[in-house]
């Protein structure tokens, strides 16, 4: 496992607990994340480098800022290891088609952690939509208004300084939220092309902190819109997160399946855990937030993958086409 | 015998949620309280709270328009000259200058022409204070110590570890040591020692909109040439009792405030109105309901072997 920031130390309990999976070594430049691990028993690395040089691996995850993305995925293509990476799968699109091509070339797998797809809600939704339950999709809409690397730790951390840096970060909140809506759209209809964008920036960052986002699908006739912001102060009470597909039979929401209420769901969620592990089941970890299940069953499937020897479900070419999307909304805009 | 000692704090509200309105709510603060400016002022510090990237719209920042509006008062009370700086202190997980850049003080900063300042850079000097006997060294930027004006403009909140936030702890803010977060086992000391060392001159209350179980638009403007005075009507203001706040409570005790009694002025706002639009909230029940909630989490990690998201994670 390379990174222990946020994402990466969740990557990490969430991989302890797979049964089939062994935790070979992670990798940190942070003295604190290593040591926060530690008791874990797992062996530690300053340098992703040094770890992948000495280890023997099947695969790596890869949770590191969005400048170290390239450089890491082709340093690990090339020693011929599997790669989970968090999203966005590069800063821009060049980047990203350095790495498609690197990928191709060294043959390994390579799946991004999109794990908006893979809420409980979004799946049935999704089901919906396959079975022509809510007909033909004519408008198509999406929230996804967070605090994004804003959000407040129990104990007080710094946000990490690349947030800050355009060059580093690649993009704001359309890079980093909107992606997610964006791939969800892209996986549902396929073939999209922009008909609108507007991006704002109410922090006076260089990175934009909103976006408002219409986009078409050339295959399915679809549209759909996207607003997603990093401007809300917590994700929490109210998660800020739905997709409406609005179709020629009925409509179908994210809400209908999503928790009314977070508390009683945690309840809930946790009792049914608390039963399966008393017959001995298969944990369904994380379901008790509701928000960070969809994180351990992302990287479920990515083991499912290697397991099975298949290909990922989430394609590299998607997520180039979401790259060559966002890319495109920011030219229009006139972010260079 | 002498003369009491009276410490003054002006309720005030702005009529609306304009610059003009609440300059003019600030202004009427300001000038009921009547502080005794001399004319050997040449340097001010405004302190805010800014204690993370919240901005004003979320009651947990001081609103860069009542900071403008203490900035007009300042210069036509003391005149165009006068540096006033505006100043804030790096904390656990807040930069300052990203900060002033999201919350629109560095928008401020040029169109006031004020100079913005981080407490936790330049010149820092150990400061020595004891508290109930027990003694703390606390760093300090030689601004605040060489400051001829402190105005503190602090927020009225709900606080999750000493229950509300006014004048006194947004001065713990001041302290120069980004890692604060390693007070907060002494919180209660530090607060006090801090203002020990660094004396508010002026409080202006920023209650525009205050933070209880929610935030809400109260549109309240409190100024007074106490903190301590300030924060006991402002505890007041959200219900509480000051005795039973323990940093209030320990102020008290080390004489924390130049004041025998406090005069209460209401321009035209009444304390019992303020209370009565207060967001209140039952801290003791949230900070009881939090605990157990991450102490059942806590078992329930243990039986079932789950994950608990690092983003609950504790020290």
């Amino acid at each position: 496992m390379i990174g222990l920031g946020r994402m990466g130390k969740l990557h990490f309990l969430n991989t302890l607990r797979m049964k089939d999976v062994k935790l070979v070594a992670v990798a940190d430049k942070d003295r604190r994340n290593r040591k926060a691990v530690e008791k874990h028993h797992v062996k530690t690395y300053d340098d992703y480098i040094k770890l992948i040089d000495s280890e023997d691996l099947d695969a790596v995850t890869i949770s590191l800022p969005n400048f170290l993305k390239k450089e890491s995925i082709c340093y690990a293509s090339e020693k011929g290891l599997d790669i989970f990476v968090d999203k966005p799968l590069a800063r821009n699109l060049s980047e990203a088609e350095e790495i498609v091509r690197k990928v191709e070339v060294e043959n390994v797998r390579v799946m991004v952690g999109v794990n908006y797809r893979y809420f409980d809600s979004v799946q049935k939704v999704k089901k919906l939509l396959d079975e022509g339950r809510v007909g033909d999709i004519v408008i198509a809409t999406s929230e996804l208004i967070m605090d994004g690397p804003f959000s407040h730790s129990l104990v007080p951390k710094p946000v990490p300084k690349w947030w800050f840096d355009k060059e580093k970060a690649g993009g704001g909140a359309l890079l980093d939220l909107g992606y997610h809506l964006i791939d969800i759209f892209n996986w549902m209809f396929e073939d999209l092309e922009i008909e609108f964008s507007a991006i704002g920036y109410r922090f006076g960052l260089p990175i934009e902190d909103s976006a408002t986002i219409i986009l078409r699908s050339r295959k399915t006739g679809a549209r759909c819109i996207i607003n997603v912001g990093w401007f809300s102060k917590t994700i929490f009470p109210n998660f800020n997160f739905r997709v409406n597909l609005h179709g020629t039979v009925g409509y179908a929401s994210t809400d209908q399946f999503a928790p009314r209420n977070l508390y009683f769901h945690a309840v809930k969620e946790g009792t049914l855990n608390l039963f399966r592990r008393a017959i001995g089941k298969k944990l369904r970890y994380l379901s008790y937030t509701y928000y960070y299940a969809s994180f351990a069953e992302v990287l479920d499937q990515f083991f499912e993958t290697i397991r099975r020897d298949v290909q990922p479900p989430v394609l590299l070419e998607e997520q180039l086409a979401v790259i060559k999307t966002i890319e495109s909304i920011y030219r229009q805009n006139g972010v260079t | 015998m002498g003369l009491l000692e009276l410490a003054n704090v002006v309720l005030t509200k702005a009529r609306g949620y304009t610059q003009n309105e609440i300059g003019e709510a600030v202004s009427r603060a300001l000038d009921t309280l009547n502080y005794d400016l001399n004319d050997e002022i040449d340097l001010i510090v405004i302190k805010p709270n800014l204690c993370y990237y919240w901005d004003y719209s979320t009651g947990e920042t001081t609103d860069p328009r009542v900071v403008s509006a203490v900035i007009d008062w300042v210069r036509q009370r003391i005149g165009n000259d006068v540096c006033i700086l505006v100043a804030e202190a790096d904390a656990s997980a807040m930069r300052t200058k990203y900060a002033f850049k999201m919350l629109g003080y560095e928008r401020l900063s040029q169109e006031r022409n004020v100079k913005l300042v981080n407490l936790s850079e330049g010149k820092i000097v150990d400061r020595e204070v004891v508290v109930a006997g027990e003694k703390f060294v606390l760093p300090v930027n030689e601004i605040l110590l060489d400051a001829d004006l402190i105005i503190n403009v602090p927020k009225i909140k709900c606080h999750s570890v000493v229950e509300f936030t006014c004048a006194l702890k947004n001065m713990f803010g001041a302290i120069a040591k980004p890692r604060k977060y390693i007070y907060h086992g002494k919180l209660t000391y530090v607060i006090v020692g801090i203002n020990e060392i660094i004396a508010t001159d002026i409080v202006l209350v920023d209650g525009i909109i205050a933070v209880g179980k929610t935030p809400k638009k109260i549109g309240v403007i409190i100024g007074s040439d106490d903190a301590l005075a300030a924060d006991l009507v402002v505890a007041k203001a959200m219900g509480k009792s000051p005795s039973s706040i323990a940093y209030l409570k320990l102020a008290m005790k080390e004489k924390l405030g130049d004041f025998d009694s406090i005069n209460i002025i209401e321009n035209p706002v009444r304390l019992e109105d303020v209370e009565k639009e207060f967001p209140k909230q039952n801290y003791l029940f949230k900070k009881l309901s939090w605990k157990l909630q991450l102490q059942m989490l806590k078992v329930y990690e243990k039986i079932t072997g789950d994950v608990i998201p690092p983003i609950l994670e504790e020290m």
